[in-house]
């Protein structure tokens, strides 16, 4: 509206000129024919008394039309600024009712970055943000209700983990303990009969430890893999772990040696869980190396720490494979002569097991020369305190 | 030898857990569920050395049957079997006073070396 002021103004300023203008020029020409009387002495007097007459006329004609400009010029300036004060308003109404339900947005964008799915916003404020926020609406809805399903498929992939371990376990128990009643009684067996019944109960074995490692696994997901430490000598864990394998080193004609350390201090372990990996360890040194492979066990303290190696001469692990080794379902290329009973889950279980003891798991491996896996555990403090 | 009284609900099991035990030399009474457990003891408490009962039975499990027997002053020894590895939660049965968590698959060995520990041989 103002702006439509200061046009007509304009438009008013320009009919006023032209008026004048012509006003002018009609004055002008009145002044010579005056002039041309006067010239040629036709009525003298009438002739000075028009050219005075016209000539103040014009000055009247000017004294208007420089009246009128500066009133047109006052009229379209405060049509302008008026114009421009509305326009400013206008714009700054418009940006705050856009940049607060903006900035709402920005904050929950950023709250639902860092997992808060509960987060919404207030729709309002102009179309386009008010769109804008039903769509973050819209989307963070979506992602909660996945989120949803996700998280119940996790907890009904648990639940079917943990209840088909428990289920196939009483099966396992009959399966496993007759095969060990037929061997009770292996005089009255034939060879070939006493190899079968050792056959189902290696597999029975085997079944057992994939369900343990898929319950470990199970639980490690769902954060529920827990240790029950107490202070512990390292030195017996390692001994009872090598008299688990005796059966089995010894069935691979493997020689296994301890070299314990007589001053190792006592660390904070989960009895059955540091059996657990270093079982695991000789199980993997056990299945990959050769016939009549040598095996050693190491125990030190190092600084404020036990460290535990066992080593082998086997075949070794490819720099590739190393890489992955503590990831799930990882195994070694063991050839294809050899006999290897593995789940793929055991070095990732360990991993989990140790870095729940506050402790850590490595390995190292010169392919053609052997393999060594390190367990670094946190000592017992007051022993700390002695190592000092 | 030990008197045992031994349950579960699978019937292969308690054959298993019968065979061997009585194989070394033990006298073994079965039960299927923990209501027979509680049942066979009350008859006549002090008749079982030890109970070796499986932690989850339809009826009554054995956990809460040893809960009975407790209350009712039996102070029988007691082994639970259990499918879980974790050996259920220890803490929360501290009140049954259970000697050891037995898991599934047995390890016979282990089983007997708790038997002599508990029954003195």
């Amino acid at each position: 509206m103002l702006t439509g002021l200061a046009v007509v103004g304009v438009a008013r300023f320009l009919q006023q000129r032209q008026d004048f203008e012509n006003a002018t020029a009609r004055s002008y020409q009145r002044e010579i024919e005056a002039r041309n009387d006067l010239a040629a002495g036709r009525q003298p007097a009438i002739a000075r008394t028009t050219i005075e007459s016209q000539q103040r006329q014009r000055q009247v004609l000017r004294n208007e039309i420089s009246d009128e400009t500066r009133d047109t010029a006052l009229l379209v300036g405060a049509g302008l600024i008026a114009g421009l004060t509305g326009a400013a308003l206008l714009f700054t109404g418009l940006i705050s009712s856009m940049r607060r339900p903006l900035e709402d947005l920005v904050e929950a964008s950023g709250r639902l970055a860092s997992g808060d799915l509960d987060v919404r916003v207030k729709v309002g404020g102009l179309s386009e943000t008010a769109t804008l926020g039903g769509a973050f609406n819209e989307m963070a809805e979506e992602l909660q209700r996945r989120a949803g399903e996700r998280d119940q498929l996790e907890r009904m992939k648990d639940e079917f983990v943990l209840t088909a371990s428990h289920e196939l376990r009483s099966p396992l128990t009959s399966v496993q303990g007759f095969a060990e009643l037929l061997l009770l009684e292996r005089e009255r067996l034939s060879p070939r009969q006493a190899e079968t019944v050792e056959v189902i109960l290696d597999n029975t074995r085997h079944l057992v430890r994939l369900l343990n490692d898929l319950l470990d696994l199970a639980r490690s997901d769902a954060g529920r893999l827990t240790i029950r430490p107490e202070p512990t000598g390292a030195a017996s864990l390692i001994e009872e772990a090598a008299r688990t394998m005796r059966a089995q080193l010894d069935a691979r004609g493997q020689e296994l040696r301890l070299q314990v350390d007589a001053d190792l201090p006592e660390v904070e372990a989960d009895r059955d869980r540091i059996r657990q990996v270093l079982v695991n360890l000789l199980t993997n040194a056990n299945e990959y190396c050769p016939q009549g492979a040598q095996i050693e066990v190491k125990a030190r303290r190092a600084g404020a720490e036990v460290e535990i190696d066992v080593i082998d001469n086997g075949p070794g692990i490819p720099a590739e494979q190393l890489e992955h080794i503590f990831e799930r379902f990882t195994r070694g290329d063991a050839g294809e002569t050899q006999r290897v009973g593995g789940t793929g889950l055991g070095l990732a279980i360990s991993k989990s097991l140790i870095e729940l003891h506050g402790g850590a798991i490595g390995a190292e491996s010169n392919p053609g020369s052997g393999s060594t896996f390190r367990i670094r555990l946190p000592a017992i403090a007051h022993e700390r305190a002695e190592a000092i | 030898m030990a008197r045992i009284l031994v349950a579960d609900d699978s019937e292969t099991i308690l054959l298993l857990l019968r065979t061997r035990l009585e194989m070394e030399g033990h006298e073994v009474e079965t039960a299927s569920d923990g209501e027979d457990v509680v049942t066979a003891v009350l008859r006549d408490p002090g008749s079982h050395d030890l109970l070796l009962l499986d932690a989850m039975m339809p009826r009554k499990s054995g956990l809460d049957a040893l809960r009975e027997l407790r209350e009712n002053g039996v102070e029988t020894p007691a082994l639970i079997v259990s499918a879980h590895t974790d050996g259920g939660n220890g803490a929360a049965h501290s009140d049954l006073t259970i000697a050891a968590y037995i898991p599934k698959p047995i390890d016979f060995d282990r089983l007997f070396a708790k038997i002599a520990e508990l029954t003195g041989g």
